[in-house]
């Protein structure tokens, strides 16, 4: 039995960071949209992500949406941390990855891939539909 | 009979004050403005709309957040005014980023939403009048985190009022609203209204 534990733990690890609910907007070509998804650290130190790479755009930044009165905008973070035991997410209105000028057409249900950059955990690799 | 006079006023009072009025009345056919829409064809705003319920929002297409959720509570509300029968409501969207927002543009933009264009039009035009326009609206717009990238070209965001707007049959603006975070049901209460 405790063979059993040692080897499922050493064959299946624990996932540190899981990605879930990830999605993005549908778009045209050279224009830009977001990604959106919810991060659950199951560890119980803090862990940052600092930055997202894909195929799909020349640029990908982390930027959150913020109100002045009726006025709204978008302004860049350089970091979101996700505090240990906890989970943080992105969402229409607020935290976002804002993909800038597409390569491609991105159509309702389009798939992407996408690597998220944690200090922690690594790469971790997410596959994303388009929804409007 | 004086009883009689006295409980058919307070019954005409408080009828009266039931009645529903719309906060604004701010009428925009008074100034015309040259615009163009996603085929790029010349439309007169607000003749464009006259004669229909309107429902009018605010947007560029490379905002990649609050824009598209304004659009999308629009498409909702024509979707549940759809369900109900309800099939004469126009909607228009108006760019205050006619530098990029050509009639090209616009069209890949409502193609990609899948707007209807039986009941959508989208419109650009010379900025000079855009910003005319949105003044009429009291909608701002600044550009922000501008740069220019490896080939030259420049990029920006915008800060801008986050808006749909009401007009009615005549058009006179009835009512604004917050465009990312609207309530459909109100939106569509007072399209009811405007109708009656």
């Amino acid at each position: 039995m405790i063979i059993l534990l040692i080897l499922s733990l050493l064959f299946f690890p624990e996932e540190k960071i899981s990605i879930k609910d990830a999605w993005m907007r549908p778009a045209s070509e050279k224009m830009t949209t977001a990604l959106y998804f919810t991060i659950e650290n199951k560890t119980g130190t803090a862990d940052t992500l600092y930055k997202i790479v894909s195929g799909i755009s020349e640029r990908i930044e982390m930027h959150e949406t913020y109100s002045e009165g009726d006025m709204s905008g978008m302004r860049k973070v350089e970091m979101i941390v996700i505090e240990g035991k906890s989970s943080f997410e992105l969402k229409p209105g607020s935290h976002h990855v804002m993909i800038m000028k597409l390569k491609a057409n991105i159509s309702d249900r389009d798939t992407e891939e996408f690597i998220l950059h944690f200090k922690q955990a690594g790469e971790i690799r997410i596959t994303v539909k388009a929804k409007k | 009979m004086i009883i009689k006079i006295l409980v058919s006023t307070i019954l005409i009072l408080s009828l009266s004050s039931c009645k529903k009025e719309l906060p604004l009345d701010k009428d925009l056919t008074k100034k015309s403005y040259e615009l163009i829409n996603q085929d790029s064809v010349e439309a007169i705003f607000p003749s464009i709309i006259n004669g229909s319920i309107t429902v009018i929002g605010f947007i560029f297409t490379n905002c990649p957040d609050i824009c598209p959720m304004t659009i999308n509570n629009m498409y909702l509300v024509e979707k549940k005014l759809n369900d109900e029968g309800i099939n004469d409501i126009k909607f228009a969207a108006i760019s205050f980023d006619p530098e990029r927002d050509t009639p090209e543009m616009l069209k890949k933009f409502a193609h990609t939403r899948e707007l209807n264009f039986r009941n959508w039009i989208l419109l650009t035009g010379e900025k000079p009048v855009i910003n005319d326009l949105l003044k009429r609206f009291d909608v701002k717009a600044v550009k922000t985190d501008e740069y220019f990238d490896d080939n030259g070209e420049q990029s920006y965001s915008m800060m801008h009022t986050d808006r749909i707007s009401l007009i009615d049959q005549n058009g006179i603006l009835k009512k604004n609203y917050k465009g990312s975070t609207l309530n459909l049901d109100e939106i569509i209460n007072d399209i009811k209204y405007l109708k009656d």
